[in-house]
């Protein structure tokens, strides 16, 4: 029996190997043919100057000329600018406010606390579009109800163009993103506290804490693991942001991301040479970024 | 909990219905699956022995909202009446002008392009036709048809290389207007020549201020916020020095030149005047129609007979306000011209010999038959044609006749085939917002010039 | 869940304040979509705007119905958009000529589920190998999938519709189906999920001969239950509102999802505020009266998913 445990051990990982992949593999055949098989296509494209019009015109390989003229183009890196500007803005106020929320409501009564959690999710499943056409609606420069308001309150002298000037059209963004994000972590908070170990938290208190140690202390520790949840799905939310872009400046106003900008790029420039492979290029670096900053999201998930 | 199962029974009753299908359709009622004569040529570009005996039974055309083409409810009499006469079904999808061409290209990128496409030259034949994914029309245009299309449009549709890739349909000249009722009331009626519908650059700075001492704020936007509309900015800009935006023969930008640069100067420094860069042109006229901008870059025959296609009354504001079409303001002494437009109707090389076959019908029956001046009502626009095999073509509508006899004398040319027009249109809205920003007027024009040059050069 | 606040503070008051106003504000844009899509134009037009409609009409919601018209239904032989000559669906049955809306509606329903259901099946499978089964190059696919979760799609823009129009599944709802279901957010949660499922129970059966699937099935199963429901809301919303698939996959009007319905009609009318609240409404509403009823599904489904991120 001894000398058959290698064999058995073998013949065990055969089996596993054999039933793991048959689980994955309906998974599998989505994944690598719809996200796994463009991205490598993706990255071959980056390498070319392939465009629309294949009958017109051939497709040659340039090497890295894309993307050494991706770090000349002002237009990029802007917008790789506000990429990043909204996701480092947004994650942390997203969980900063959620948490908040999340710790405010926690203590209401029943009733109110899941209406109050059903106003905080109603921006999540009204729609993007939606939402989107009705802030159009309310930031417009020359009817929208803000401006009215704020010149009401004698806040404003002048209408303020919301979406038209560049000071406040990336903030404007970022507000509706906000209020279609944090709907989610509010509920997730919500029920971590929830869960807090009471017995520790009594523990501390008799030991003399007030309120915030207790709260620094005792339960955020313990809430590490939803924080660290919801810093994943904000993070992804935040780079879903497509749609607002589209369809309020079109990345005008200083306004444009990298997703914008590679939609732009390939079916608004369509004479440029090479812009699908132009556009490609900006895939894969994006592409590496976010792949960088999921990596270090999950190294510190590790670490916690 | 009864609603609760209520809903839930809906939502599983809408899963059943549509578990079964995949996905969903492209053609419109009934159709019986694949006809045998579509299947001529799957593969390509051989082209089958009796081409002519092999029409498709059915056809996409994807129009651009030109005027009253973009309502469904007038455009589907005459495009039913269409399928009754020939057995060709249609499925019509409207484009908008704000995706469209994303749309279009997206569908290009796949192989998926509609059979029939309405837009101007600039789409079809400076950017799809030259990069070869039109079908020439010219085997359409016999002599008599060269007679009686208007030669201007003719050639706009023309590329360089002689192959037709737009049957122009109709054309109008773009002007702008101003809401009269507020010019009245702000007291500058005398800068309006009701007569002749053309002012100089005094008179329309006069009037702009005499509007912002009455009522404040924004009284026209040079808006910015795409290339929606983009004509009107243009015409304004370049008819205040008098200048063109394109060298003669159209392979580059002019936009460097003092005249640009002092007229984007002028307007600037016009109170009254905002650079927009959350408008574009639809908006604009959505503003002006409500009564808030008090004049309009943005304007042509179709939007003077059916202001923001609200149905509302020839001419008339939300408010009532009376709205007159005037042309850009000049230097004195100096002649208006106005941004050309041209439509028409292309066919896009889907490699289906069959379905361009039914493609050219279906342009026939538009374009040169005796339904063209339909067609032609549909649009608000004027016909580009005269007579259409035998049949004479007028409009009967007393505003489009005025529109015609004011307007089109300054009609300019067509400059917009010019390479890279695609990107340079995104040159200049961009270019606008930055001077709107405030940057140095002189330098961001130069830039952006540089930027579309760059465009028109390239490939 | 604790009953009642223990003191009151003035903090606890203040917060409270807060709490109301920013709900308030969270609500508006909701209460702006419905009252705007009751408000006649002239006084949706209005510079002055007003707070709640003066006089209400359903006149944005004709002119809605009336503008774009498409068959209620129309269903295809699966697949045969593959083997048919002119790589269209063929269609065995067409619904009556209806405002579109509805067809969008439907559309948006049947792709929303249909990405819930295949998701949440394809995901726990996965998901349970990926934590259970010690097969070769699992920690590779771990990473794989981690890294491409937060990928937003326009990075494979080009790449995937030139594939999708080369499966002649373009202007098809399965085209933004399948892409949602490829993506690997779902693996991710059920994996994590997976891992509380204790390996003895997993050996125990074993040991009692029962087979992998059946294993899966009626033991590992039942015990994600929580984490497939949370899976299920976060797939159906998210495919309910990823507005840029649908914009980029989809190209005739009748196969339109009621986000890409209504965007479409914000750039077609430009600013006919009227009919664009009533397209608002339309796609918010239902939605939002599903949410409500089944709130309770919907926090306890979010939060089990969570407890184990």
């Amino acid at each position: 029996m001894a000398n058959s445990q290698p064999k058995m051990s073998r013949a065990l990982q055969r089996r596993e190997n054999i039933a793991g992949y048959l689980f994955m593999l309906p998974s599998l055949f989505f994944f690598i043919g719809f996200v796994v098989a463009p991205m490598i296509i993706c990255i071959g494209y980056g390498f070319t100057d392939a465009n629309m019009n294949s009958k017109t015109a051939s497709t040659t390989f340039v090497g890295l000329h894309n993307f050494i003229t991706l770090w000349q183009d002002e237009t990029f890196l802007l917008a790789l600018k506000n990429t990043f500007m909204i996701v480092l803005v947004s994650v942390p106020a997203v969980c900063f406010f959620s948490l908040w929320v999340g710790s405010a409501i926690y203590h209401l009564k029943g009733p109110v606390l899941s209406a109050f959690r059903c106003i905080f999710y109603l921006p999540v499943v009204t729609g993007s579009v939606a939402v989107t056409v009705v802030w159009k609606w309310m930031y417009d420069n020359y009817t929208g109800i803000l401006n009215y308001v704020l010149k009401g309150a004698g806040l404003i002298e002048e209408n303020i163009n919301f979406l038209g000037d560049e000071r406040f059209a990336l903030w404007c963004i970022i507000l509706i993103l906000f209020t279609t994000s944090v709907g989610q972590p509010i509920v997730l908070y919500v029920s971590a506290l929830g869960n807090v170990d009471t017995t520790l938290i009594e523990a501390a208190q008799v030991d003399g804490a007030n309120d915030i140690q207790v709260f620094w202390k005792v339960k955020w520790p313990q809430m590490m693991p939803t924080t660290l949840y919801i810093l994943v799905i904000t993070t992804i939310n935040s780079f879903q942001c497509f749609a607002l872009i589209q369809l309020l400046t079109q990345g005008g106003s200083g306004t444009n991301t990298v997703m914008y900008y590679i939609y732009f790029t390939a079916f608004k420039l369509t004479e440029q040479r090479g812009h699908f492979g132009y556009a490609n290029a900006m895939g894969v670096v994006l592409a590496i970024f976010i792949g960088l900053l999921s990596a270090v999201q999950f190294k510190l998930a590790k670490e916690k | 909990m009864k609603m609760k199962k209520l809903i839930a029974g809906a939502l599983a009753m809408a899963m059943a219905l549509s578990l079964v299908a995949c996905g969903g359709g492209d053609k419109p009622t009934g159709s019986q699956g694949a006809t045998p004569p579509a299947t001529g040529s799957q593969s390509g570009s051989q082209t089958p022995s009796t081409p002519t005996e092999n029409v498709a039974d059915a056809i996409t055309v994807w129009v651009y909202p030109v005027g009253g083409w973009g309502d469904e409810a007038k455009v589907k009499p005459l495009i039913d009446k269409f399928t009754a006469d020939t057995g060709i079904k249609v499925s019509m999808e409207w484009l908008a002008y704000a995706d469209g061409d994303d749309k279009v290209n997206s569908a290009l990128t796949g192989g998926n392009a509609p059979d029939v496409i309405m837009e101007g030259p600039e789409r079809l034949v400076a950017n799809w036709g030259v990069n070869g994914h039109m079908v020439d029309l010219a085997d359409m245009i016999d002599a008599e048809d060269r007679a009686e299309i208007l030669p201007a449009a003719l050639e706009a549709g023309t590329s360089a290389d002689g192959k037709v890739y737009l049957y122009p349909m109709f054309n109008v000249a773009h002007c702008m207007a101003v809401n009269y009722t507020a010019v009245k009331e702000a007291g500058a009626e005398a800068n309006i020549d009701l007569e002749t519908r053309t002012w100089t650059v005094d008179q329309f700075d006069a009037t702009v201020k005499a509007l912002h001492d009455k009522f404040g704020g924004t009284v026209a936007a040079v808006y910015c916020a795409g290339q929606g509309g983009d004509q009107g900015t243009r015409e304004l800009i370049r008819n205040r020095y008098g200048t063109k935006l394109t060298n003669a023969d159209h392979t580059a930008y002019t936009w460097n030149t003092p005249e640009v640069i002092n007229a984007l100067t002028d307007l600037k420094n016009l109170p009254g005047i905002q650079f927009d860069a959350s408008l574009q042109g639809g908006d604009e006229i959505a503003k002006f129609y409500q009564g808030v901008l008090k004049m309009a870059f943005c304007w042509n025959a179709a939007q003077q007979l059916d202001p923001n296609s609200a149905g509302t009354g020839e001419g008339k504001t939300l408010t009532g306000d009376e709205i007159v079409y005037m042309t850009f303001p000049t230097q004195p002494g100096k002649s208006p011209e106005e941004g050309s437009g041209v439509w028409g109707l292309g066919a896009f090389d889907t490699g289906d010999e069959a379905r361009i076959a039914a493609a050219k019908q279906f342009i026939k029956y538009m374009c040169d038959s005796e339904n063209c001046a339909q067609a032609g009502d549909i649009s608000n626009f004027f016909s580009c044609r005269s007579k259409a095999e035998g049949v004479e073509i007028k409009s009967s509508n007393p505003l489009l006749v005025e529109y015609y006899g004011k307007m089109m004398p300054y009609m300019g040319e067509y400059y917009q085939i010019t390479k890279g027009w695609a990107g340079a249109r995104t040159e200049w809205w961009n270019m606008l917002q930055r001077v709107g920003a405030g940057d140095d007027i002189a330098a961001t024009v130069a830039k952006y010039e540089a930027n579309a040059n760059a465009a028109a050069t390239a490939g | 869940m604790k009953l009642g606040a223990k003191r009151v503070t003035p903090y606890r008051v203040a917060s409270v304040i807060i709490l109301v106003i920013l709900a308030l504000l969270f609500l508006f844009p909701l209460y702006w979509i419905v009252t705007g899509s009751m408000k006649p134009v002239t006084e949706i037009l209005n510079p002055e705007p007003s707070f709640f409609p003066k006089e209400f009409t359903m006149n944005n919601f004709d002119r809605l119905f009336a503008k774009r018209t498409a068959n209620l239904w129309d269903l295809a032989v699966p697949f045969s958009s593959w083997f048919s000559a002119d790589h269209k669906p063929i269609y065995f049955s067409s619904g009556p000529s209806a405002p579109a809306a509805f067809r969008w509606l439907i559309n948006t329903v049947f792709m929303a589920v249909a990405a819930m259901i295949i998701t949440c099946v394809t995901a726990s499978m996965a998901g349970y190998a990926l934590a259970k089964k010690r097969f070769r190059g699992r920690g590779l696919l771990f990473s794989l999938i981690v890294c491409a979760m937060a990928l937003p799609k326009q990075v494979i823009l080009i790449p995937l519709i030139k594939e999708i129009s080369a499966l002649h599944m373009w202007d098809n709802l399965w085209a933004v189906i399948v892409p949602t279901v490829g993506w690997p957010f779902g693996v991710f949660l059920m994996k994590q999920f997976s891992e509380s499922v204790p390996g003895e129970i997993l050996e125990a059966a074993r040991i009692d001969g029962a087979s992998e699937w059946y294993t899966f099935y009626s033991v590992v199963v039942p015990m994600i239950k929580p984490g497939i429901g949370a899976l299920a809301i976060f797939t159906f919303i998210n495919s309910w509102n990823d507005y840029f698939l649908q914009l980029i996959m989809l190209g005739s009007g009748s196969n339109y999802t009621i986000s890409l319905g209504i965007a479409t009609l914000q750039s077609e009318t430009s600013i006919d505020l009227g009919i664009l609240m009533a397209g608002a409404a339309l796609a918010a509403i239902p939605i939002i009266i599903v949410f409500l009823a089944f709130q309770k599904y919907f926090t306890q489904g979010i939060t089990m998913g969570a407890v184990k991120g």
